[in-house]
């Protein structure tokens, strides 16, 4: 017997935590997290929050987890197109969708099948599943929306198929799908867990289209992550436990219908020409982002979250009109609106055929509506200086379902009822 | 570790505990992921034991002195709820299951020793319905599946014997075409017997090894067979020398023709061939690795197919009584097969696997390994096990 499975564990507790709390979480951690100590809770602000790593991520509630959840260290994002033959088998995925994060989600003993079957679960989490803090999020593309399931009429307006933008060096392979799973958890093993599982419980009804691992770096030193240019990234940010800006800007309301709860959700995998990053002087980089690269403060103050003021600049002397912060958030009234939830992750697949590490950013975004946030904001960046250093080539759009209520609920019950 | 210790009884026997877990021995009620605890010996199979119902461990040591299986069955039915197998003397390990209501035995079997069964147990709360029993697969169970499977290969090796005449008729007769077709008809005729792992033992190498693993690769000298006459087949080698390797090929066929009657075919082999045929077409064919050349390896997947009915057809007496599913393998037998078959053009010639179009790849990836997902559970309940 391992201690965890005679340990009641700590579930259902939710970590917006702010500063100070992060002591007091660990101490009420459970015994199976003892040791496995705190992981930074990187939900990019600069707050120093922390979650127990087996704190369960509660998974029913009007909104799915994974996007005003502070963010995990590891995220695999998977696209998966769709084989169910009919409306029924899409149900039944769906429900088998739920019933397995729902079960990954809390962690838990899986059964044993006896001599009926081979062992239900890899075992890689070994003989009992920390929840690690594990999220299942899942959304359904607007290709879903066809004429195989019948759903035509009922897709809502606002989901659309990626477009492809001015910069963009797309790989067809790599784009789009039926459904989106972002899985995020503390650790990379159990991330693969959940993913093997669903795979395994859903074979015949879906098959991977593409997917890419991401990781969050840990503070280096302090504050928010960087990214792999170096660059603290998810300074400025919506938060998720500002459940007023979520409902403006993120969470879809009625006029989503049946989508109500639900959120747009943009990937891009953007690839980083990082040996050409690092052939560039300082200088020229930080005012690429508008920021300094040591400290990630603009590049008119002093601290990481000093606000800038474009207002005083208006020709761009300290932070130029160019540079990738003031593209995407001008700071003035009628671009408040185009705010938009960033969830980015780091990648790293290796070496390219030239000799160069194939590494970039899992560029995750959540929003109410894509055209007026997401496309909004990549239309101010077009053509942006960094552009010479980052190649978009991947992704899709999603409507992130809502939550699964209860215990009787099931995704998309409210889309195929 | 929550287990309590176990009471002294009477004699050798020591005493399973009731009460597992200190909290319920100081008078409260056990939570549900309290181990119980269970010493088994020679002799009885343990003392009598008792449990709540729910989701529950038991524990099971072996305190005597020989290694034993010890099976949790249904005493009325003989199925089998959950096994601990080659239980070594004085190591402990768990079943973890669902106990319904109903009643409930340990069941053992010592190395060279009668069964035995242990005291039969109530269980009277918890879930009307817990982990379903299965009827277990003992030695004497396939001897009739064995035997159907053996008049259906030995029927499909004559065959091949036939098909790979023609093939060395066609090479000699220098027609490229003809010796292609010839080949083909040879090599989906050896793929439909189902051959995978070490069926036919070292017969299927000679037959229909693959270069791998040869220091010389596709020119090894040890690279013969069906395999090696694509090869040449697609690489422009003279027909005439790869009738010499037909001539090879003959002789190994007509070699295993003679020997197959003696071959052991395991019991325990047939519920495995379930899925393995299939995992090799998925592994080998799917992604075109074992190619050599003629770009058949759809129609070599459709074969294959052939070849995992056949075994289905030999087992399904047994299984259709102890599969809960079983009438699913069937369904995605069916959609595997139209999947495989919507890839073979109107002339009859069959995509090659790297001209599958991406709905064409997710589909057969899709039906295929649901059909494995499918199969995995008939070798586990196949898996021949001791019944006295
Ligand atoms: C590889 C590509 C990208 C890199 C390396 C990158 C990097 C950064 C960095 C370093 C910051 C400043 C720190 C912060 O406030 O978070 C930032 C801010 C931001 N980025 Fe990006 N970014 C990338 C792509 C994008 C894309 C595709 C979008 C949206 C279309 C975007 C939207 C934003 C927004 C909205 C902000 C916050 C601006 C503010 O409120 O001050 N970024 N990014």
């Amino acid at each position: 017997m391992t201690e965890d499975s005679t340990t009641p564990r700590v579930a259902n507790r939710r970590l917006f935590l702010r500063g100070a709390l992060s002591a007091g979480v660990a101490g009420v951690a459970t015994g199976a997290a003892a040791g496995a100590g705190i992981a930074a809770a990187l939900d990019g602000s600069a707050r120093p929050a922390a979650a127990a790593v087996d704190d369960a991520v509660p998974f029913h509630g009007a909104h799915q987890a994974g996007i005003a959840t502070p963010s995990q260290r590891n995220v695999a994002v998977v696209s998966f197109d769709v084989l169910a033959a009919d409306r029924g088998e899409l149900t039944d995925l769906m429900r088998a969708l739920t019933d397995r994060a729902r079960f990954l989600t809390s962690g838990g003993t899986p059964p044993d099948p006896g001599i009926s079957a081979p062992p239900t679960d890899s075992g890689i989490l070994g003989p009992s599943l920390p929840s690690d803090r594990l999220s299942v999020t899942v959304g359904v593309g607007a290709s879903l929306f066809d004429d195989r399931y019948g759903l035509a009429s009922r897709k809502p307006a606002g989901l659309t198929s990626m477009q492809t933008f001015p910069n963009d060096h797309l790989d067809p392979a790599q784009c789009h799908g039926d459904v989106s799973l972002q899985l995020c958890a503390e650790n990379p093993d159990t991330v693969l867990h959940a993913l093997r599982d669903i795979a395994r419980h859903t074979r015949g009804a879906m098959q991977i289209r593409w997917q890419i691992d991401g990781f969050k770096s840990p503070p280096r030193p302090s504050g928010t992550p960087r990214n792999l240019m170096g660059f603290k990234d998810g300074t400025s940010n919506l938060h998720g436990d500002d459940t007023k800006t979520m409902d403006q800007l993120v969470w879809t309301g009625g006029e989503a219908g049946w989508a109500a709860g639900g959120s747009y959700q943009v990937i891009r995998k953007i690839r980083m020409l990082v040996e050409f990053w690092d052939r560039v002087s300082i200088s020229e980089q930080e005012n690429m982002f508008g920021r300094r690269r040591d400290s990630g403060a603009p590049l008119d103050g002093n601290d990481e979250h000093d606000t800038p003021n474009f207002a005083v600049d208006p020709v761009g002397t300290a932070i130029p009109l160019t540079s990738h912060i003031r593209r995407a958030n001008p700071r003035t009234p009628d671009t408040q609106d185009s705010r938009i939830l960033r969830r980015p992750y780091n990648y790293n697949l290796g070496i390219d055929s030239v000799g160069n590490v194939d590494c970039g950013l899992v560029f995750i975004c959540y929003q109410r509506d894509v055209a007026k946030q997401f496309e909004a904001v990549q239309k101010r960046l077009a053509d942006e200086p960094l552009v010479d250093y980052i190649q978009p080539v991947g992704g899709g759009y999603f409507l992130v379902l809502p939550g699964v209520r209860d215990t009787n609920d099931h995704f998309a019950r409210a889309l195929l009822a | 570790m929550a287990a309590s210790a176990p009471i002294r009884a009477a004699g050798w026997a020591l005493l399973a505990v009731a009460c597992a877990g200190l909290v319920s021995c100081t008078g409260k009620s056990s939570s549900p992921d309290d181990p119980v605890a269970i010493q088994v010996n020679t002799g009885t199979c343990g003392p009598k034991w008792s449990a709540h119902g729910g989701e529950r461990t038991l524990q099971i040591k072996n305190a005597g002195t020989v290694t034993t299986e010890v099976d949790l069955i249904a005493p009325d039915t003989g199925g089998v709820y959950a096994e601990v197998e080659a239980l070594a003397p004085n190591t402990t390990r768990s079943m973890r299951l669902t106990l319904g209501r109903g009643t409930y035995a340990l069941r053992c079997y010592a190395e060279d020793t009668d069964g035995v069964t242990g005291p039969v147990v109530t269980v009277s709360d918890g879930p009307v319905h817990g982990a379903a029993a299965v009827k277990p697969v003992d030695n004497q169970t396939l001897l009739a599946s064995v035997k159907d499977y053996r008049t259906r290969v030995t029927a499909g090796l004559g065959q091949l014997a036939t098909d790979v005449d023609t093939l060395r008729q066609a090479l000699r007769g220098g027609d490229l075409a003809t010796s292609r077709a010839a080949w083909l008809t040879a090599h989906l005729g050896y793929e439909r017997l189902g051959a995978a792992y070490d069926t036919f033992d070292d017969f299927a190498d000679k037959i229909d090894g693959m270069p791998d693993g040869l220091p010389g690769g596709a020119h090894d000298p040890d690279f013969t067979g069906l395999r090696r006459i694509e090869y040449g087949l697609w690489h422009g080698e003279p027909l005439g020398s790869l009738a010499t390797v037909a001539d090879q090929l003959a002789t190994d066929v007509a070699g295993l023709i003679k020997a197959f009657p003696q071959q052991q075919v395991d019991p325990n082999d047939l519920p495995l061939r379930a899925h393995e045929i299939m995992e090799n077409a998925l592994q080998f064919e799917l992604t075109g690795e074992a190619d050599q050349g003629s770009h058949t390896g759809m129609a070599t997947i459709d074969a294959n197919l052939t070849g995992t009915q056949m075994v289905l057809d030999t087992i399904t007496p047994v299984m259709k009584t102890r599969y809960a599913d079983w009438d699913k393998v069937a369904l995605w037998m069916s959609r595997t097969r139209t999947a495989v078959d919507s890839t073979r053009r109107p002339d009859g010639t069959w995509t090659p696997v790297s001209a599958l179009d991406r709905a064409q790849r997710e589909q057969l990836d899709g039906d295929i390994g649901q059909l494995l997902e499918t199969l995995a559970p008939v070798a586990a309940i196949g898996d021949v096990r001791r019944t006295s």
